[in-house]
């Protein structure tokens, strides 16, 4: 049976630097995460949350914060009675440089078999991180209408 | 044990038309995929060949849909690097315009278990893709230098 998990791995011309920031700061994330704020210090065991149009989705706790290689935290989605049942998953970002390249590797894991969460977060990564990469090569964020998602209970 | 399949999702900046070109046209493909270039006249059961700049022998293929702007798919068979005596693999592109983007989808399937090519292909999708949304929403390609020494 394959893992539970969702692995997904992108190209952007910027800097670890740049990207790191956009990763990390809500002035970034609210123009490409359908409009969510990062809420936390990044101290490594400080909670951290999610906050999307004033609405807390997801709640963790950071795990490495290891500027600009290694970003990770745990993720429990809550606004499903389905999803707050299934046990925290785990988000790693790892950057890689390459001449005038980075390369993005995201691995979201520990996914419960049968996790109700999967599927939803196997279609909002990859909208999430295409608009990220639109905003640092282009400066522009794409706007995809969360509703295109077509993904249970988020509108 | 199941077999593998390789999906990627893409969202670019662009029309449907745009991105179903930059998949079918020869020039094009130079430009953002790594060097190499897709070669057919796509007529349903014609050849296909993805002629590889760094390889002795090229990807080839037959192409199986052709529903522009929306539908690609064609037969995947690569002869480098040992992955000759594997039988082809399947690539099917779904081009979907959502507001002023379009969502790719790409799904490569139908590898035997420990597929070789599996493996490749899915290390180079991720960058051709990047490469291909940097191409068309930039007008710039992705340097990718470490292709050179083909440890991507």
């Amino acid at each position: 049976m394959r893992k539970p998990e969702f692995i997904y791995v992108t190209y952007i011309e910027t800097t670890p630097e740049k990207l790191w920031q956009a990763l990390t700061s809500s002035e970034f994330s609210k123009r490409y995460w359908f409009n969510t704020e990062l809420k936390t210090d990044w101290k490594v065991g400080s909670p951290f949350a999610l906050v999307m149009d004033g609405t807390t989705t997801d709640v963790g706790e950071v795990l490495e914060f290891d500027r600009p290689r290694r970003l990770s935290y745990t993720f429990h989605h809550v606004l499903s009675e389905a999803a707050r049942k299934e046990r925290p998953t785990k988000v790693v970002f790892v950057l890689e440089p390459h001449g005038k390249i980075v390369k993005l590797t995201l691995t979201h894991e520990d996914f419960e078999a049968g996790s109700a969460l999967l599927n939803g977060i196997s279609k909002g990564w990859p909208a999430i991180l295409s608009g990220l990469k639109s905003l640092l090569e282009t400066g522009t964020a794409l706007e995809i209408p969360p509703a295109a998602l077509a993904i249970e209970g988020l509108q | 044990m199941s077999k593998p399949e390789f999906v990627y999702v893409i969202y670019i900046a662009s029309t449907p038309e745009k991105v179903f070109k930059a998949l079918t046209d020869e020039k094009t493909s130079e430009q953002y995929w790594v060097g190499n270039r897709v070669v057919s006249d796509w007529k349903i059961g014609a050849p296909f060949a993805l002629k590889l700049k760094r390889e002795e022998k090229d990807v080839t293929g037959k192409v199986l849909e052709f529903d522009p702007p929306r539908r690609l798919a064609y037969s995947f068979r690569a002869a480098h690097a040992g992955m000759e005596a594997e039988p082809p693999s399947r690539v099917t592109f779904e081009l979907e315009p959502q507001k002023d983007q379009v969502k790719l989808t790409i799904v490569h399937d139908q590898f035997e278990p420990g597929s070789k090519a599996f493996e490749s292909v899915s290390r180079g999708w991720p960058l051709v893709l990047s490469s291909l949304k940097s191409y068309l929403e930039t007008g710039k390609v992705l340097h990718a230098p470490w292709y050179e020494t083909a440890s991507a």
